[in-house]
């Protein structure tokens, strides 16, 4: 490296002969940064610094995020390990296929190195995908048809639900979901109660919400941007993956992954020591109780409650510049 | 009522020796009335008709319901049992019994024969209320000095959370929960949860007959007549309702009046009809949202408000 600083580690993703880096960027907050030439700024130096793992979503920012990160990938492609997620929430393989096609598009790619089944949070989704004509298929489907290498599922909830998801019996090859010191401690952890699974069975697990989603420990001054990271970053993860929507954040992660050692058995205990009496209530995991972190279209496809009048779910039309209508973009087609 | 068929039936409360009618009125609802002269008339309408199970809540309307409850039973206050519940969501034996003294006080008796730990819907809940020093500690104490009878705990969102409360083995004589034909294949209250109580003998309190605001009956899937007899059919001592207008009340009153439980049949044939919507909880608000979760619970646990967190 040029600034002296070691090589962020590269890990193997499950069982293949892949290696990708242990710090990924998440897609959701590329679309918070102020402008494309930013979101541009903050890719190209995420790639110069070591990072190859690239998160995305059909649905962040109502494919914003995907159509930044397309264009900001030009001639960089080949270079990193491309992931995004589609949005079928239970619906069919159909839907599922039309948006892996404008996943390509707005990506400018042939191919997904991976593709994964986005926000699997409620009980009957691991159901919804499996079905005769379900998402499942359309992941077959896509892998047969060369479009993605792998395939995966995404969620936040409930670890109940992704061992139902597991359960289906289909062949996953990455399993994304929160881990962090709060979860280690909290009734319904993924640390505990799916990460074990995970690793017996070879999976590439893909961490996500170290910072807990809100950034709140470290803002309420709990524990370090540092530990928390480093605490995610030790368990037995393919990669960590956070959003990065400002330079300072990236900066600071990239900090902590070059040249990163995982911490010692101790010092994971002494981390979830130290929180857990906030842990158990999961008041700083709020997507595990709340609706809080469940897209509008997730809760559309399942006939959840959007009260236009409430601020949160304000916020979150705003952040995704929902109209309240489905894929009114595929509509037009 | 003449003729005995069109009686309110009556149950025992688990081992207590007391017998509740199927139906009882709740506690939130009643807050709801406009004056008290409403709170009255559908206090008396509903003892006259036979009801004589009372749900309250301390927080209920910041003691509106407890107030309104309390004027509404003068002189009839030795026909019904009364129920409240203490809110302590966590903090200790203090909080809780300073909040008995205030609940007695608005409910103008010098006893409860019901009174639960309200809202036990935190994953900690459990942990916090049987720590040393903790609410339990309230519950036994107020059993032994003559100002409650029976004692037990009442909340909304998840049967893992309940099981956690009976695994500390205390006992509880009543234990209350939503029980309806969607609960019944998700994540289900009623698969879970009911069995264990019926083998401790501890007295089930069925609620949320209709989604907790009529979700339910709002979507079509279910009439109220085949909801509440849903939730009556089960193995409970009563199914506390939510009944803010006579219309209301006399609807569930009509249903309950000689109520014969639905057949085997006739129950698989309702929940088969709700697995289709009940997958997902998207009827049940209260186990997948932070809906019905109420303010001082919140604020104990340090959880966004209603306004900044509705759902």
């Amino acid at each position: 490296m040029a600034d002296g600083t070691a090589a962020i580690p590269l890990r193997n993703f499950g069982k293949a002969d892949i290696k990708v880096s242990a710090l990924a960027m998440g897609g959701h907050h590329i679309g918070d940064a102020p402008d494309e030439k930013i979101a541009q700024r903050l890719i190209d130096r995420a790639v110069d610094r070591g990072i190859t793992f690239f998160d995305n979503c059909w649905e962040y920012h109502r494919g914003k995020t995907e159509e930044w990160m397309g264009r900001a990938l030009k001639g960089k492609r080949n270079g990193v390990f491309l992931m995004t997620k589609v949005c079928t929430h239970g619906r069919d393989r159909v839907l599922a296929m039309r948006m892996l096609e404008e996943s390509l598009r707005r990506l400018q790619t042939d191919h997904l190195d991976l593709w994964q089944v986005h926000g699997v949070v409620f009980e009957n989704d691991p159901d919804l995908f499996i079905r005769r004509d379900g998402a499942a298929e359309a992941l077959t489907q896509a892998k047969k048809d060369g479009k993605v290498r792998f395939v995966g599922f995404s969620g936040h909830k409930d670890p109940a639900v992704h061992m139902k998801m597991i359960g289906t019996g289909f062949p996953f090859d990455a399993v994304q979901m929160p881990l962090n010191p709060f979860d280690a401690n909290f009734d319904l952890s993924f640390e505990r109660l799916v990460l074990p699974e995970l690793n017996r069975r070879g999976v590439a697990v893909l961490g996500m919400k170290p910072f807990c989603g809100t950034g709140e420990p470290v803002n309420k001054g709990i524990l370090t941007a540092e530990e928390v990271l480093r605490y995610a970053m030790s368990l037995p993860v393919t990669t960590t993956i956070t959003g990065m929507e400002k330079e300072e954040a990236l900066d600071q992660n990239l900090r902590i992954a070059q040249g990163f050692k995982p911490l010692s058995a101790t010092e994971m205990q002494s981390l979830r020591d130290r929180v857990r009496s906030q842990a158990g209530d999961a008041r700083f995991e709020p997507y595990k109780v709340s609706l809080k972190f469940d897209n509008p279209e997730a809760r559309m496809a399942h006939d959840f409650p959007l009260d236009m009048k409430q601020k949160e779910v304000q916020e979150m039309f705003g952040a995704a510049m929902n109209t309240g209508k489905p894929y009114p973009k595929l509509q037009a087609q | 009522m003449s003729a005995q068929g069109n009686s309110l039936p009556k149950r025992p409360l688990g081992k207590t020796g007391l017998e509740v009618s199927i139906l009882g009125m709740g506690g939130y609802h009643l807050g709801t009335v406009e004056k008290q002269s409403d709170a009255d008339r559908l206090v008396h309408q509903a003892i006259d008709a036979g009801i004589n199970f009372f749900d309250n809540a301390w927080e209920y309307h910041s003691g509106r319901s407890e107030d309104l409850l309390g004027n509404a039973l003068k002189g009839r206050r030795n026909d019904v049992i009364l129920m409240t519940k203490v809110c302590s969501h966590g903090r200790d034996k203090k909080v809780a019994m300073q909040q008995l003294e205030e609940s007695l006080r608005r409910l103008q008796t010098d006893h409860l024969d019901v009174w639960q730990v309200h809202e036990v819907v935190y994953w900690n809940d459990p942990d916090k209320i049987f720590a040393p020093g903790g609410a339990i500690e309230a519950l036994t104490e107020a059993k032994q000095q003559g100002k409650v009878r029976f004692v037990g705990f009442t909340g909304h969102k998840d049967p893992r959370i309940h099981l956690k409360m009976l695994s500390h083995n205390f006992a509880f004589d009543t234990v209350q929960m939503p029980l309806n034909c969607f609960d019944a294949t998700f994540r289900s209250f009623e698969q879970q949860v009911l069995p264990e109580l019926q083998r401790k003998g501890i007295a089930p309190l069925g609620m949320k007959s209709f989604g907790g605001s009529g979700e339910m009956l709002r979507n079509g899937a279910v009439t109220p007549r085949e909801a509440l007899s849903y939730a009556m059919s089960l193995p409970v001592a009563t199914t506390i309702s939510g009944m803010d207008t006579p219309e209301v009340l006399n609807q569930n009153l009509e249903i309950a009046r000689g109520f014969q439980a639905l057949d085997k049949a006739a129950m698989q044939a309702l929940r088969d009809r709700c697995h289709a919507y009940s997958g997902d909880g998207h009827l049940e608000l209260y186990k997948m949202t932070l809906k019905y979760d109420g303010p001082i619970g919140r604020e104990q646990h340090e959880f966004p408000t209603e306004e900044q967190l509705p759902l």
